[in-house]
């Protein structure tokens, strides 16, 4: 059964008297434990895809299943459920909470489910080692390099083991070097976690190391192919 | 402990907001505690004036009336007991052009009048008079603490004024007993026998007359007591007979005299209700502008916590939690301070006899909880606009 299926999936925008299609009837399957990218140029829909595959958004029509789940037509509270539960976000710009320090950013989904602290404290442990940042769990964020920052999104990202982790851009404001070394990270992750990554991206290198490259184009997919990495 | 720490990210911000709920409910403790003091004060009057009826001298007669008019009071139907008064300031001669306490002052004692009395006393050291006490005096707890004195001392009543004339005269008493506090009226009297109250009485009627009026046989006022239970109507009946059928007397109905001390009680409780409001405009704005703005830099991390699954109703109750917290360090700290202060101010006070406020446990209750109100009502609007954020715009708000 896949992951992630849109039917179908539309949203429509009104601006004034015109009708902005930010997603225009696409339809496609992502699996588990698959690493895809979604490229395009801006304006081509692709955020909104991801921002409809993370409930952040209502699709105006079409359905939206994830775990064989119809998920368009919860109600908000139920939809906060889901993303607590089984989807994970990265964002180009970290959101870590600066209040907070780095064990309590990672360990923040966790206050939105009925989760065992104990167990809680031990995932989250395990995570920061997997990330390598186990002796920076005190820090706050603000202690931190960009870099670093990412790798405790990610870790927040998996730490309720969703089925799906989304990231918007995760590499959009580091350098090439970490860059190079986050991708090698969710590459990583993508393998031991077992969890479907789908990254927005304008990345090209990005791009070019997922397993399968999706596309977009005015609200439609234009491409979907798996991606030939070299030997 | 996160509210805590983003209290403290802004610690500027923070301590300014916090400031005007400190402002507000330290007005409102010290004006409350002075409310309070004195509705304590009215209280009594409302309920010594409701349980007695005050007999005098008719309009523009001089305060003297003949011991007789008790025997004639006591067969008007209604009546219970009559008992003649004495009271004397015990410091003459001090010239005080504002006051805002009881002055301290002399009054006779008969022990058959306590069992009609609204308001009973109890003693804290030493007894009570007796009815053959002569030379002897109870001291209520602000004239004891005032002069110093303990059960055993001599005090000389009245007080010798600096200025005092040769004629001057005052009495040697022996404390023997001292009240416990009351919190009003009594606490600044200092109780002698009818006996030496007539004897006082002598020494201010004016010295030409002195030898042609029997003190032991007139009284300055009367005070007359109902059966017990008689409502504060019945008493106002009884006045209106003693008018009617006793002559050379007035007495006044209670319920006038009620009337007027809650009037005086409606004032200071309007004061109160003006402190409050000035507590409710410093205090609420500054929560309100405090949290709109903490809304609108953390658009972000709204929209970051509704991402990871937090529901509508979880922000609107952290930001909510966030907005009585201030209300609560700001109520606590404002309540210490007027604490502090009144304590200060009635130590102060306390050698004139000037102890203005009175810091009740009801007088906590409502400063503290009205603060944590102020806080969470002022916090409602910012804390829908957090909950209600749209996701997608607030993770891509800009700072």
């Amino acid at each position: 059964m896949a992951s992630i299926e849109l039917v179908d999936l539309t949203k429509h925008y009104r601006q004034g008297r015109t009708v902005v299609r930010a997603l225009d009837g696409v339809s496609l399957e992502i699996g588990p434990r698959e690493f895809v990218s979604v490229v395009g140029r801006s304006g081509s829909g692709k955020t909104t895809m991801l921002d409809l595959i993370g409930l952040l958004l209502r699709p105006t029509g079409g359905r939206l299943l994830i775990d064989g789940q119809d998920a368009a037509l919860l109600k908000d509270n139920r939809r906060a459920d889901v993303r607590a539960q089984r989807i994970g976000f990265i964002f180009q710009e970290f959101n870590l909470l600066p209040a907070l320090n780095v064990m309590e950013n990672v360990m923040l989904p966790l206050r939105y489910t009925k989760s065992n602290v104990k167990d809680g404290r031990a995932r989250t442990l395990e995570l920061l080692e997997a990330v390598g940042l186990e002796d920076r769990a005190r820090h706050r964020p603000d202690e931190l390099s960009g870099g670093q920052q990412q790798r405790v999104a990610i870790a927040r990202a998996l730490v309720n083991r969703p089925t799906v982790v989304l990231g918007d851009e995760p590499t959009g404001s580091v350098d090439t070097q970490t860059s190079q070394e986050l991708v090698a990270l969710l590459r990583w992750l993508n393998r031991e976690e077992g969890v479907t990554f789908v990254i927005v991206t304008h990345d090209l290198d990005l791009a070019g190391r997922t397993d399968r490259m999706i596309r977009l184009s005015d609200g439609r997919v234009v491409g979907d192919e798996l991606v030939r990495h070299a030997a | 402990m996160e509210i805590l720490r983003n209290l403290a990210r802004r610690k500027l911000r923070s301590t300014l907001t916090i400031l005007g709920i400190v402002i507000g409910i330290f007005a409102l403790t010290t004006m409350g505690a002075m409310s309070e003091h004195f509705n304590v004060l009215f209280n009594f009057a409302e309920e010594w004036y409701s349980s007695s009826i005050p007999v005098g001298s008719p309009d523009g007669q001089a305060a003297l009336l003949p011991l007789s008019k008790i025997s004639e009071i006591e067969k008007i139907d209604g009546v219970a007991a009559a008992f003649p008064g004495y009271s004397f300031g015990m410091k003459p001669g001090e010239v005080t052009t504002v006051s805002y306490g009881i002055p301290d002052t002399i009054v006779a004692y008969d022990p058959r009048e306590a069992p009609y009395e609204a308001l009973k006393t109890s003693i804290a050291e030493g007894r009570n008079l007796t009815a053959a006490s002569r030379g002897e005096v109870v001291l209520g707890t602000s004239v004891a603490n005032e002069f110093k004195k303990r059960v055993g001392d001599r005090i000389d009543m009245p007080v010798r004024p600096r200025d005092a004339k040769l004629e001057f005269v005052n009495h040697p008493f022996t404390v023997v007993g001292i009240l416990n506090p009351t919190g009003t009226v009594p606490d600044s009297f200092a109780y002698v026998s009818v006996a030496d109250a007539q004897i006082l009485f002598k020494d201010v009627v004016p010295a030409f007359m002195r030898d042609r009026v029997d003190t032991t046989t007139v009284a300055e006022g009367i005070t007359v007591y109902g059966r017990p239970g008689t409502s504060l109507a019945g008493l106002d009946r009884i006045a209106d007979q003693i008018n009617q059928q006793v002559p050379g007397v007035k007495a006044t109905r209670p319920s006038e005299l009620v009337s007027s001390f809650r009037s005086g009680g409606a004032t200071f409780t309007a004061i109160t209700t003006a402190a409050a409001v000035l507590a409710l405009v410093i205090g609420g704005l500054s929560v309100v502008n405090t949290m709109i703005m903490s809304v609108i830099e953390r658009y972000r991390e709204i929209g970051l916590k509704k991402a990871v699954g937090a529901h509508t109703g979880r922000v609107l109750r952290e930001y909510l939690t966030e907005a009585t917290l201030i209300g609560l360090l700001g109520g606590a700290i404002g309540y210490a301070l007027g604490v502090v202060l009144t304590n200060l101010l009635n130590m102060a006070g306390r050698s004139s006899n000037l102890e203005l406020f009175l810091v009740t446990p009801k007088l906590t209750a409502i400063a503290l909880c009205f603060a944590v109100a102020l806080g969470a009502l002022a916090g409602l609007i910012p804390a829908f606009r957090a909950a209600r954020l749209d996701p997608v715009m607030a993770l891509r708000t800009t700072n």
